[in-house]
């Protein structure tokens, strides 16, 4: 039988918001994270990492997005790891400790 | 796990399961005829192949017959032997004597690139070469739907990963009875039980397959385009080179063009026998010539350990062509950098090139149990939501819905035999016709095939007359052959002519199969397709 919808979403914003928040948002968080690693990593291996294991994370973080309760405190959440990923790779690229 | 959390994933592997259904069967099932690409080549050219190939040929003859239509001076040639067929993919530059630009003509028909017969250095471009190989290979990434720029590339990723989330959703989905579900097959029990039986118990033997092909698909169509471009924005200030310079491995250096020509000609094959001295198990596959009859010229031999000795790397020697001195190499048994590693294995995976053809006949028999799996999953799917508690009209579009999947996708099937019958009847001669006539023939009869299985609202019936098709023409395969070109089985086995044995057996025992199936059919009376009442 399908999925009880008990436990289902009901609100379409919600719903909006986990989809969102998961595909795009996921998105960002894999990105900055695997840029943000390269200020460890070689860049070259961190590269070809997030080519084919940027993929697995994103999808984690997908359905991460659909389990919590709301949708915008994991926009909130994506946002907020996002940018500390992003502030990392701004001092980064301002200190070169890149390449 | 809580309900809760059972609940939604069950949910989200539905959807993202309904959704990219009938495009992931696509993708599976031409992807599993795409593990015989070069062989379907050679079956549908009548072209076999030595072992050695590209290793034994002549590439001073070849050359030669390059120089028939240009100057050669001065340029880059290179030959490429990334599919195992006889036609080899040859790129020439342009001079770079300058005196030599101005007279070259632009890009002609023939343009920079052409595929070449090494043994009787006939010359042909894309559109004369193209073939059910290829067709089948792009089709398996919707090549034929980059109707804008890349769409049809980037369709097919998006495709691949849904279906990584789905994978993962389907195994939390089972997580909490996964080994006794596994051992659970009722096939007296209702078409629900069924469906929903085959598809975990095939679900989870080929989940490590299906996971992999997942991550490499979504790698090898989509790694660059989708994941790189903030990278690229972010860390390289936009620079395509730069950042395409972190991944490099193995470049050779730039060898310039002196600009005075050498006083006799070179010789290839006491480069290549010098190659195969020194690594005799390496499989040769390129041939490259940097400033061609130059004083800088230089030749450089490639080639990758064959899979028994090792799955990982290439390498390369550079001659300098003046003095035949060994002056750059790639050594590829040794320093395997993470990227090269990592591009090798991607690869190796999804194309199922590293256990010859018994590897090749596991990876094609997983790749139908998934396009089972699909199917099963649209079934259950169906069956599920037909109940009474469900409205009329939505019952009604559901049954549509799968109507309408189940003749798209199981009409692959005798359309694919079909194709490769007309193929061989009549193609044989049609040059630069034959994308035009494999497009009109694939798609005009797949939509055709579709349309009529659609409309005949009986899904029982599409599946018996799928495989009762398939297996007609299927068998045909081998006789058209036969009787076109004279290389019956027994024939080419015994010549030797491998590639087109495989294929014609491969049909074979694939029609007997799908045969053996259709007369083990029975209609059972719960058919759930036939419980909706259809609108009169």
């Amino acid at each position: 039988m399908p999925a009880n919808p008990k436990y289902l979403t009901r609100s379409p914003l919600q719903r909006l918001a986990k989809i969102t928040a998961g595909f795009i948002g996921g998105y960002l968080v894999t990105q900055t994270f695997h840029m943000a690693m390269a200020l460890w990593w070689d860049l070259g291996n961190m590269v070809m990492t997030l080519r084919f294991g940027g993929f697995v994370l994103w999808a984690v973080l997908m359905i991460l997005a659909f389990l919590a309760k709301n949708g915008w405190k994991v926009w909130g959440l994506y946002l907020l790891i996002s940018l500390f990923f992003y502030l990392l790779i701004f001092l980064g690229k301002t200190t070169d400790t890149f390449l | 796990m809580s309900n809760r959390v059972y609940n939604i994933m069950f949910h989200t592997h539905t959807i993202s399961g309904i959704i990219i259904s009938a495009a992931l069967y696509v993708i599976f099932f031409t992807g599993s005829i795409s593990f015989l690409r070069d062989e379907i080549n050679a079956w549908e050219r009548n072209e076999p192949i030595n072992k050695d190939y590209f290793a034994t040929a002549d590439y001073d003859a070849a050359l030669k017959s390059l120089e028939g239509e240009r100057s050669l001076y001065g340029r880059d040639i290179s030959f490429t032997h990334r599919y195992f067929e006889r036609r080899v993919f040859t790129s020439i530059s342009q001079s770079k004597d300058t005196s030599l630009q101005k007279e070259s003509k632009p890009t002609g028909r023939r343009g920079n690139f052409m595929y070449m017969d090494l043994e009787t250095n006939e010359q042909k471009d894309y559109e004369a070469t193209y073939s059910m190989g290829e067709f089948f290979y792009r089709l398996h990434f919707f090549a034929q739907l980059n109707f804008f720029g890349r769409s049809g590339y980037f369709l097919s990723g998006l495709v691949a990963f849904f279906f990584l989330f789905a994978v993962v959703t389907g195994v939390i989905v089972q997580w909490k009875k996964i080994v006794p579900s596994f051992y659970v097959f009722r096939p007296k029990a209702k078409w629900k039980a069924i469906w929903t039986d085959a598809h975990v118990a095939l679900g989870i033997i080929g989940l490590p397959y299906q996971f992999m092909f997942a991550v490499t698909g979504a790698y090898l169509i989509i790694g660059y385009t989708v994941m790189l471009p903030p990278v690229q924005s972010l860390l390289f200030d936009g620079d395509a080179e730069k950042l395409q310079s972190t991944m490099a491995y193995g470049e050779p250096p730039k060898f310039s063009f002196v600009g005075e020509r050498l006083e006799y000609p070179v010789k290839m094959g006491p480069f290549i026998a010098e190659t195969r001295k020194k690594w005799p198990e390496l499989e040769l596959n390129t041939l490259q010539i940097f400033n061609y009859g130059d004083k800088g010229m230089h030749v450089q031999l490639g080639g990758s350990p064959s899979f028994q000795d090792r799955l990982l790397g290439s390498g390369y020697l550079i001659f300098r062509a003046s003095d035949g001195k060994l002056v750059y190499q790639k050594d590829p048994y040794n320093d395997i950098s993470y990227v090269e590693g990592a591009t090798d294995i991607l690869r190796r995976l999804h194309y199922g090139d590293f256990g010859g053809y018994g590897m090749k006949l596991i990876y094609f028999i997983l790749g139908i149990v998934t396009c089972f799996v699909i199917l099963s999953g649209v079934m259950i799917w169906l069956v599920a939501r037909d109940r009474k508690a469900v409205s009329e009209c939505k019952r009604n579009f559901n049954s549509w819905l799968v109507r309408i999947y189940l003749a798209i996708c199981l009409s692959l099937y005798p359309m694919t035999a079909i194709l490769f019958v007309l193929v061989k009847l009549f193609a044989d001669d049609f040059g630069d016709g034959r994308r035009d006539f494999i497009y009109q023939v694939f798609f005009w009869g797949w939509l055709v095939l579709s349309t009529l299985f659609t409309l005949r609202r009986d899904n029982y019936f599409t599946n018996k007359a799928c495989l009762i098709l398939g297996s007609l023409f299927g068998l045909m395969v081998p006789i058209s052959n036969g009787l076109v070109t004279g290389n019956w089985p027994w024939i080419s086995f015994g010549q030797g002519y491998y590639q087109i044995f495989v294929v014609d057996i491969f049909w074979t025992v694939l029609s007997l199969t799908t045969f053996i199936t259709v007369f083990r059919l029975k209609r059972k009376k719960t058919s759930p397709i036939r419980t909706v009442p259809a609108p009169e």
